[in-house]
């Protein structure tokens, strides 16, 4: 049975609209109006004990949204969730009893004491047992390398040493979910790779289901196995992370360094195996897929019109991918094979 | 669920105790209100001869008592509440696997002991420099506390019903200076409420403001009657299960409110 399962789920928010002028505000007190927003669109999906899954999408796809929702914290328009065979906005006590989370840069520490207090008062409220307590505090302890900042008040601690400690308090009382929205955000490249090493090896160990939203696909490349890519409040795809790369990744990346251009290329090369995306005095950036062409002949046809100085290739990244998917390049063929819905 | 509340009172009394210095600052000016009190009664008395039918004595103690107690009636956490509901952090603390109300009822608890613990040096201190009259017998004494203990879980209902005003307007300042004028006029901080006129003091027989402080400090001076004492813990604790719905209720409203329009 699926650990966490979302059906049908619609969010919308209701928000003022605001008339401008004194009549305005008057209108306003009087009868305010109200337009709706939908952030989140019928989206489906379940997901296994165990599973750590990349949730992604755009600056306001709704992932936030999603998130609380599956939280407790707020309540869909309609729809069902369950987790962990409970309702989260009905029941949410007794399901916070089952989840951690963290929420970008809000922290549950307490700002003036010293970082072991606030994993005190936590042991207190989760009634960890003092061996588990002390054997997760060891552990975490090491992996996050946090010997020195247990002692430190929360508010002398940088970004990246609370998000370290928040990470910690989270998983303290053995959540089965972990629901973490941009844990890396602001973060240098050391933290983040601790605290995905931290996720990962907690995800083995003790079967600790992870939904992770983040904007550094790096983060989804290290940790997880499944990804859901939301757009506008909608699914566009959700499985596996390798088939991902493989059903949208057939394109290549190729950078050509050029002198000697006279003119605009695009506007004037006739090709429709390659797609010149970046054009400037001495750059062209190009995109092609490997099984329509190759460099040689794009490289044939692009001399013409100029002097090619040296090249760079490579395969696209999810960052690549993601980007030609917010563009819109893939929005047409949608109903073809290439968006299918990987069965879970 | 008490030994969480318990860990919940220390930490926010921690909290306080990491600056030492709040705790002389708030026990001399505890000092300098007695001083400032004090001395406008002695002057009262002086000039006509009566201070509001106290002795000079009794009302010394009187306002030292007040004032040894007024932090305990006045504190509390309705500006953490607001502020937690302004700045979403009521989100994370929604999260907690305990109820909103015991989390912040345990950390009230916290910031009451902070209270009491400055309540109590401010009274020893006073006790050097004033003759004060004690209660004649132990009985009186243990009600005094009693009925000031009773008055915990009333001022906390009520800082969460200000606090969660806090949710539909974007500032509660005007809600805690009301507040605050209330309590002080209606538990005799200001002035004696005997000295009030009737309408007040029967208005204040039925409100549960007196019992904060006036009837406690009236009972340490051996001057209420046990009949009245049983009517005033019948009153508190009829009090506290309607102010708890009250803010229950509101509360609720405004956590439905959050969790359908977002934090
Ligand atoms: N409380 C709210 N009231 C009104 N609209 C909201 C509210 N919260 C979010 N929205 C809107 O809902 C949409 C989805 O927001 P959401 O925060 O879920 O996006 P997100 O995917 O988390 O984005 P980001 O990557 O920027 O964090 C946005 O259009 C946003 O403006
Ligand atoms: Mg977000």
């Amino acid at each position: 049975m699926p650990i966490i399962e979302v059906k049908n789920i619609l969010k919308q928010y209701k928000i003022m609209e605001k008339n401008d002028g004194l009549l305005g505000y008057f209108k306003n007190l009087i009868k305010p109006q109200y337009k709706k927003i939908t952030a989140v669109n019928n989206i489906n999906f379940e997901i296994e004990e165990g599973e750590l899954v990349g949730y992604i999408g755009e600056n306001g796809a709704g992932k936030s949204t999603t998130i609380k929702m599956l939280t407790g914290l707020l309540t869909p328009t309609s729809g069902k969730i369950v987790v962990n065979g409970l309702v989260p906005n009905e029941k949410r006590i007794q399901n916070n009893k089952n989840i951690g989370a963290v929420f970008g840069q809000k922290t549950q520490l307490w700002w003036d004491l010293p970082v072991i207090e606030s994993f005190r008062l936590i042991k207190k409220m989760f009634k960890i047992p003092e061996n588990e307590y002390r054997k997760n505090l060891k552990k975490f302890t090491e992996i996050l390398d946090l010997e020195e900042l247990l002692d430190k008040q929360v508010k002398n601690l940088s970004l990246g040493q609370k998000m370290r400690c928040e990470i910690a308090a989270t998983f303290l009382h053995n959540p089965k979910i972990v629901y973490l929205d941009e844990p890396t955000i602001g973060l240098d490249v050391f933290v983040k790779e601790n605290i995905r090493k931290f996720i990962k090896e907690i995800n083995k160990e003790k079967k600790t289901t992870v939904i992770l939203t983040t904007h550094d696909l790096k983060d989804i490349e290290d940790v997880c196995d499944r990804i859901i890519l939301l757009d506008k409040g909608q699914i566009i795809y959700d499985g596996d992370k390798q088939k991902f790369k493989d059903i949208y990744g057939k394109y290549i990346l190729a950078e050509l360094i050029v002198s000697s251009k006279n003119l605009d290329i695009a506007n004037n090369i006739n090709s429709n195996n390659f797609e010149i995306i970046e054009e400037n005095e001495n750059k062209l950036k190009i995109k092609f897929k490997h099984d329509e062409t190759t460099i040689v002949k794009i490289m044939n046809d692009i001399s013409k019109y100029c002097v090619i100085e040296d090249i760079h290739m490579k395969e696209s990244e999810l960052e690549d991918i993601l980007k030609e998917i917010y563009k819109g390049a893939y929005r047409d063929d949608k109903n073809n094979d290439s968006t299918s819905k990987d069965a879970i | 669920m008490i030994k969480t509340m318990i860990a919940l009172a220390k930490m926010q009394f921690k909290q306080y105790n990491i600056y030492k210095s709040n705790f002389y600052l708030f026990t001399l000016n505890r000092i300098v209100e007695v001083i400032v009190y004090i001395f406008v009664w002695q002057a009262i008395y002086y000039q006509t001869g009566d201070a509001g039918g106290f002795t000079i004595a009794e009302m010394t103690t009187y306002y030292i008592l007040v004032i040894t107690f007024s932090s305990f009636a006045l504190w509390g956490i309705n500006e953490d509440i607001a502020h937690s509901i302004r700045n979403g952090q009521i989100n994370r603390e929604l999260l907690n696997p305990i109820s909103y109300f015991k989390y912040y009822f345990g950390v009230n608890l916290g910031e009451l002991t902070f209270a009491a613990v400055i309540g109590l040096a401010t009274f020893i201190i006073c006790s050097f420099f004033w003759q004060l009259v004690l209660p004649t017998n132990l009985i009186n004494f243990i009600l005094c506390i009693f009925i000031m203990l009773l008055g915990v879980p009333i001022t906390f209902f009520i800082q969460m019903i200000v606090g969660t005003v806090g949710f539909y307007t974007s500032s509660i300042w005007g809600m805690q200076i009301l507040r605050k004028a209330i309590i002080q006029i209606f538990s005799g901080i200001i002035a004696p409420i005997t000295l009030f006129p009737l309408w007040f003091q029967e208005l204040s027989k039925w409100l549960p403001f007196k019992e904060l402080i006036y009837t406690p400090v009236s009972i340490w001076l051996g001057n209420t009657q046990m009949n009245e004492i049983f009517f005033v813990i019948i009153k508190q604790i009829v009090w506290g299960i309607i102010l708890y719905f009250i803010a229950r209720i509101f509360f609720n409203h405004a956590v439905k409110n959050i969790t359908i329009n977002g934090g």
